[in-house]
C-alpha cells in the first residue's frame, strides 16, 4: 500500500489487519449484542453479519477514544465534562440535538422523580 | 416510579425510558414527539445558558433580563426585556404547536406501521450502550471517575454515531447495487465519506492548511 498518501488509509488498513485476527488485539468483544439490535433499529437486516458488528464496534471504540481525548485537553484539563462534549459537538447538528434532548429529559425526569418522592413523603406522613 | 416516568411526556408506550427516545440525525423533530413541556425546556436551555456564560458579560446580561422578566416585575422591565419578553412568549407558543404537531404526525405514522416496521422502530428506540462499559471504556481512558451525565451524554451521541455510519453504508450498499445484510467494505467506504465530511472526529492526522 503506497505510505505517500493519506495516513487515514494507514489506519484502515490497521483495522482490517486487526479484523483478521479476530479484533484489535483480541479485545473481548464490548458491545456485540447491543450493537446488533441497534443496526437492525437503523435499516440494516436482522441478522447482521459477525464482521460488520465487529468493525461498527471498533469505530465505536475509537469514537468514544478520541471524544474523551478531546474532552480532555479542553475546559477542565484532565477531565471530561458535559461542557466539553456539548462544546465537542457543536460542529455537528445531529449530535448536538441529541446532546440537548438528553439532557432535557433528563432534567424533566430528575423533576418528575423529585415531585413523585414528595408527594410520597407528604401522603405517608 | 412508572407514574414519574409517564406524567411529563403524552404518548403512553414506549416512553419508558430516558434515554431511548433516538434522534435520527438531521431530523431533531422526531424528539419532540414525546410532548417535552416547554418550562423543562426552558430550564435546561437556562443551565446550558449558564454552562456556556462563564465569560461575556453580554450573555450575563441577558440573564439578568430573563430573571427581570420571569418576576414580571413590570417597574425592573426595560424596554429591551419587555421585547425580549414578547419574543420568548412568540417563540414558546410557535415551539408548542410545532411540537404537538410533530407529536400528532408521529402518533399517525407509527400506528400505519407494518408489523416489520413496528419492530424495527422498536429496536430503534430501545437500543442503547450499557452505561457500564461506557463508563468503564471513558474511565480507562481518563484515569479518573466521571460523572453519570457524561456517560449519558457520551452513549447518545456513540449512538447517533452508529446511526450515521449505518445509514450512510445503506446509502454505499445500494449505490453499489448490493444487498443488505452490510459488510465490511460498505462500512469502510461509509466512514471514509463521513471522514471526508469532517463527521468522524480524528486527531491523528495533522492537517496541513496553506502548502
Amino acid at each position: 500500500m503506497a505510505d505517500e498518501e493519506d495516513p487515514t488509509f494507514e489506519e484502515e488498513n490497521e483495522e482490517i489487519g486487526g479484523g483478521a485476527e479476530g479484533g484489535q488485539g483480541k479485545r473481548k468483544r464490548l458491545f456485540s449484542k447491543e450493537l446488533r439490535c441497534m443496526v437492525y433499529g437503523f435499516g440494516d437486516d436482522q441478522n447482521p453479519y459477525t464482521e460488520s458488528v465487529d468493525v461498527l464496534e471498533d469505530l465505536v471504540i475509537e469514537f468514544v477514544t478520541e471524544m474523551t481525548h478531546k474532552a480532555m485537553s479542553i475546559g477542565r484539563q484532565g477531565r471530561v465534562q458535559v461542557e466539553d462534549i456539548i462544546f465537542l459537538t457543536r460542529k455537528d447538528p445531529g449530535k448536538f440535538a441529541r446532546v440537548k434532548d438528553l439532557f432535557t429529559m433528563n432534567e424533566e425526569l430528575k423533576r418528575a422523580r423529585k415531585a413523585f418522592d414528595e408527594a410520597n413523603y407528604d401522603y405517608g406522613s | 416510579m412508572d407514574n414519574a416516568c409517564e406524567s411529563p411526556t403524552e404518548k403512553g408506550g414506549e416512553t419508558g425510558e430516558s434515554d431511548e427516545t433516538a434522534a435520527a440525525p438531521g431530523s431533531p423533530g422526531i424528539t419532540d414527539a414525546d410532548g417535552i413541556p416547554e418550562e423543562a425546556d426552558g430550564d435546561a436551555d437556562g443551565e446550558l445558558k449558564e454552562a456556556s456564560a462563564e465569560e461575556g458579560e453580554l450573555k450575563s446580561q441577558d440573564i439578568s433580563d430573563l430573571t427581570a422578566v420571569e418576576r414580571e416585575d413590570s417597574s425592573l422591565l426595560t424596554p429591551a426585556a419587555k421585547k425580549l419578553k414578547i419574543d420568548i412568549k412568540e417563540k414558546k407558543e410557535k415551539k408548542q404547536k410545532v411540537d404537538e404537531d410533530e407529536i400528532q404526525k408521529m402518533q399517525i405514522l407509527v400506528s400505519s406501521f407494518s408489523e416489520e416496521q413496528l419492530n424495527r422502530y422498536e429496536m430503534y428506540r430501545r437500543s442503547a450502550f450499557p452505561k457500564a462499559a461506557i463508563k468503564r471504556l471513558i474511565q480507562s481512558i481518563t484515569g479518573t471517575s466521571v460523572s453519570q451525565n457524561v456517560v449519558i451524554a457520551m452513549s447518545g451521541i456513540s449512538k447517533v454515531f452508529v446511526g450515521e455510519v449505518v445509514e450512510e453504508a445503506l446509502d454505499v450498499c445500494e449505490k453499489w447495487g448490493e444487498m443488505p445484510p452490510l459488510q465490511p467494505k460498505h462500512m469502510r467506504e461509509a466512514v471514509r465519506r463521513l471522514k471526508s465530511k469532517g463527521q468522524i472526529p480524528n486527531s491523528k492526522h495533522k492537517k496541513i492548511i496553506f502548502f
